[in-house]
């Protein structure tokens, strides 16, 4: 004890004490990388399978003929759905919706085959449930392709019935066909899309909401920040003294969270891993200085939390991963632009997943330089004017 | 009695409005979210999405073909470009959001009866620009695809129904039911406020309940009843009348989503007063909700479906209210569910109320314990 009492107030001694106070607090430990790895691991359970495969669908087979089975067969065969149930009528296929047993109920009305026969061109029709829009139109994709193979391979025997051969058939089938290849994510794996994204989207309200905490217990306790500010001697001594710890451990779950995505998921890494570590060491800091901006403008530590809350709690939204940015109004892009993960999130996608040159990824950088300088500027200045205030009484009331 | 019990509801009310934390969560914020939540999502669909082009051809048929992918709604020919490199370039700027190469001879191989593929190249990054690009190009090339064919077949002497039916013998119409836009807000944002009325009132409870000694059992009564009722009327704005003044779907009988919503109250109130006895500060209580809420909308499966999830991980889910109620608010309110679609789910928020009342009750009884 005496030992530590003799050090000279630095970087040493505000770390020291920071992480005394992290020791006391089980709760304050779980939340530094227990927590944060936990909900991954939860994050990684939910998109595990990458594509969802045998989502549930209900046909409504009134015609009950060869083409028809031969429909049915078709759509089960295709991996993303199952033909789950078969309804005797739309209205048990519109309950079997409601209820949300199955994604999509594919009506064949009767005479279709005998239409199909005569040239009359008879309607088969899909509805799916738009209202869940990602296994919704997963599966309307998957049924319209089936469904399509089926009308493909009539119209290929009419025209070899017409005397067509079956290869000059084939290709009038679809004279225009569309090669779509999706650059960068060829096999359009969520985990790549989604846990990606998801998991820095939830750092970022833990790693402000403990510098919040951190900021906000020292400001509300007996001796107010004037304490932390002296066991730092200068305000940058101060600061990095104190959120050290949160940015080594974040920086490790950050890492850790990485290491699991290309590794056992087995996510591919296409970037330059220097350049990924610089962005992500700035987003932490960027976001560590949100957190102490909120605690310092907050007039509590609950309502510090609460302000992280709403400022980082939305942030999937803004950040344009899942919809795009292009198409947001006003606030949103202004809104998105102030969030450090929007711009991490761009440029991980650059990096990783485009293996883009330096030079494209740049203004994004730069923009979360200036974000860090911003907050971090905010931060200091509100510090100082803290230190100021306090400075003069709590000396001599030690004294 | 009955003046007891309404003096308790009295001072409940009360607490609630002396409380900062508490009048900012449970009166504040589901209103601050409700409004700043939907921001990014207002547009609801993607419109002139930028394409870069390649038209290796040049021909009649190919700007017949561009003029008809520009014709979509969803995306817009933003630039030419003379080769692949160059588009990248664009496209790595996010200049351009997909790229369509029209290869050389296409209006030769079109006519000539072979196969004339185009190519298209989109963002695998973003899920959305990819499915709008996708359906944008494939109706593009099978509407010019059909005209063509029938064409053909007509010039060599076939009548018109019969070209049609060698084309296109049978039609597949596809009808998106409940949401018929495709609106990104009506799909997302029914199951976040949900989820907004959940986190708000557990925030509420945390603020006015952790840390404290618990109350008699008629006042915590009387608490419960209070903030079922401030949220049910909640539930009536954030479920009714925001849905109305943002023009998304909602189709659904309110009585049955009452018949939802009450249950769900009560279980996220007894969940609320059960955490804030496990954790012993409001702070711990704040933290614990902020960073939950994300993790928990993906597990209601509105986004990702509970098939593709694994077994174990939902049924684990079950225990908190929102995993059940939101799909179940979802289907009543903008798909129009009747009662019986929904039943489990009331009475699974029956039994979540039940079980964390008897939690919280022996979290009080094991506190109480080593006191005495």
């Amino acid at each position: 004890m005496a030992r530590r009492a003799h050090l000279k107030a630095g970087f040493r001694r505000a770390l020291l004490a920071e992480l005394r106070q992290i020791g006391a607090r089980p709760g304050l430990m779980f939340m530094l990388a227990p927590f944060p790895l936990l909900l991954f691991a939860l994050l990684a359970a939910v998109f595990q399978m990458g594509l969802p495969r045998e989502l549930p669908i209900a046909i409504v087979d009134q015609d009950r003929s060869t083409l028809s089975r031969q429909m049915v067969r078709i759509v089960d065969a295709t991996p993303e759905v199952a033909v789950a149930y078969e309804a005797s009528s739309l209205g048990g296929g519109r309950q079997l919706l409601l209820s949300g047993q199955v994604y999509a109920v594919v009506l064949i009305p009767s005479r279709t085959e005998r239409d199909v026969l005569a040239g009359r061109r008879p309607e088969v029709v899909l509805f799916y449930n738009n209202q869940y829009m990602t296994p919704g139109s997963l599966v309307a994709r998957s049924v319209g392709g089936a469904l399509g193979t089926v009308v493909a391979g009539i119209s290929i025997e009419a025209r070899v019935a017409r005397g067509a051969d079956v290869e000059s058939a084939t290709l009038a089938v679809a004279p225009v066909p569309v090669r779509q290849s999706a650059l960068f994510n060829p096999s359009l794996e969520y985990v790549q899309f989604l846990l990606a994204a998801v998991m820095p989207t939830v750092l970022q309200i833990f790693i402000a909401a403990s510098a919040a905490l951190s900021f906000s217990r020292d400001r509300q306790g007996v001796a107010g920040l004037g304490r932390s500010l002296r066991l730092g001697g200068t305000l940058i001594k101060t600061v990095a003294g104190k959120l050290a710890p949160y940015t080594l451990a974040y920086l490790l779950v950050l890492w850790g969270a990485d290491a699991l995505l290309f590794g056992p998921l087995g996510a591919r890494f296409g970037g330059n891993l220097a350049f990924h570590v610089a962005y992500g060491f700035v987003f932490v800091l960027a976001s560590q200085m949100l957190g102490v901006v909120a605690a310092l403008v907050a007039r509590d530590t609950v309502s510090a939390l609460a302000s992280v809350g709403v400022i980082a709690g939305p942030a999937f939204g803004f950040t344009g991963i899942t919809f795009p940015r292009l198409s947001m109004n006003g606030f949103s892009t202004v809104w998105a632009d102030l969030l450090p993960v929007t711009h991490y999130l761009q440029l991980r996608t650059d990096n990783i997943l485009r293996g883009a040159a330096f030079d494209i990824s740049l203004p994004a950088f730069v923009s979360l330089l200036a974000l860090a300088g911003i907050y971090g500027g905010a931060m200091f200045f509100l510090l100082w004017r803290h230190g100021r205030s306090r400075s003069v009484p709590v000396p001599e009331a030690l004294r | 009695m009955i003046t007891v019990f309404f003096r308790e509801i009295v001072a409940a009310i009360l607490a609630i409005w002396a409380d900062k934390g508490a009048r900012s969560t449970m009166l504040g914020a589901t209103v601050f979210f409700s409004v700043f939540f939907p921001q990014p999502y207002l547009s609801e669909v993607v419109r002139d999405m930028p394409v870069a082009i390649i038209d290796q051809d040049g021909s009649t048929l190919s700007r017949e073909l561009i003029r008809r992918i520009d014709a979509a709604d969803t995306v817009a020919v933003a630039r030419y470009a003379p080769d692949m490199p160059s588009a990248r370039a664009l496209f790595l700027k996010r200049e351009v959001y997909g790229i369509v190469v029209v290869p050389p001879k296409f209006e030769r191989d079109l006519l000539a009866g072979r196969a004339a593929p185009i190519a298209a190249f989109s963002d695998g990054g973003y899920f959305l620009l990819n499915s709008v690009m996708s359906s944008a190009l494939s109706n593009a090339a099978r509407s010019l695809g059909t005209e063509v064919e029938v064409g053909r077949l007509t010039a060599s002497g076939v009548d018109m129904a019969s070209a049609m039916a060698i084309v296109e013998p049978l039609r597949v119409t596809t009808v998106a039911l409940f949401n018929p836009t495709g609106g990104y807000a009506s799909f997302v944002l029914p199951a976040v406020f949900v989820l907004i009325l959940q986190q708000t009132l557990l925030m509420g409870i945390g603020n006015l309940k952790a840390g404290r000694r618990p109350t008699g059992a008629v006042s915590t009564l009387a608490d419960a009843i209070v903030y079922v009722g401030l949220y049910s009327l909640w539930a009536g704005v954030v479920l009714v009348l925001l849905p109305w003044v943002y023009r998304l779907p909602r189709i659904g009988d309110v009585a049955v989503m009452y018949a939802v919503v009450v249950p769900f109250l009560a279980a996220v109130t007894a969940m609320g007063l059960a955490i804030a006895r496990l954790i012993p500060t409001k702070e711990g209580v704040i933290f614990f909700l902020v960073v939950l809420g994300m993790p928990l909308f993906f597990l209601s499966g509105v986004s990702w479906p509970a098939e593709a999830m694994p077994k174990l991980l939902h049924a684990i889910a079950f225990v908190i209210p929102s995993t059940t109620a939101v799909p179940a608010l979802v289907r009543v309110n903008q798909m129009g569910a009747d009662l019986k679609s929904v039943e489990t789910t009331i009475f699974i928020q029956l039994g979540l109320c039940f079980a964390y009342s008897m939690l919280a009750l022996i979290v009080d009884q094991a506190k109480r314990r080593p006191a005495a």
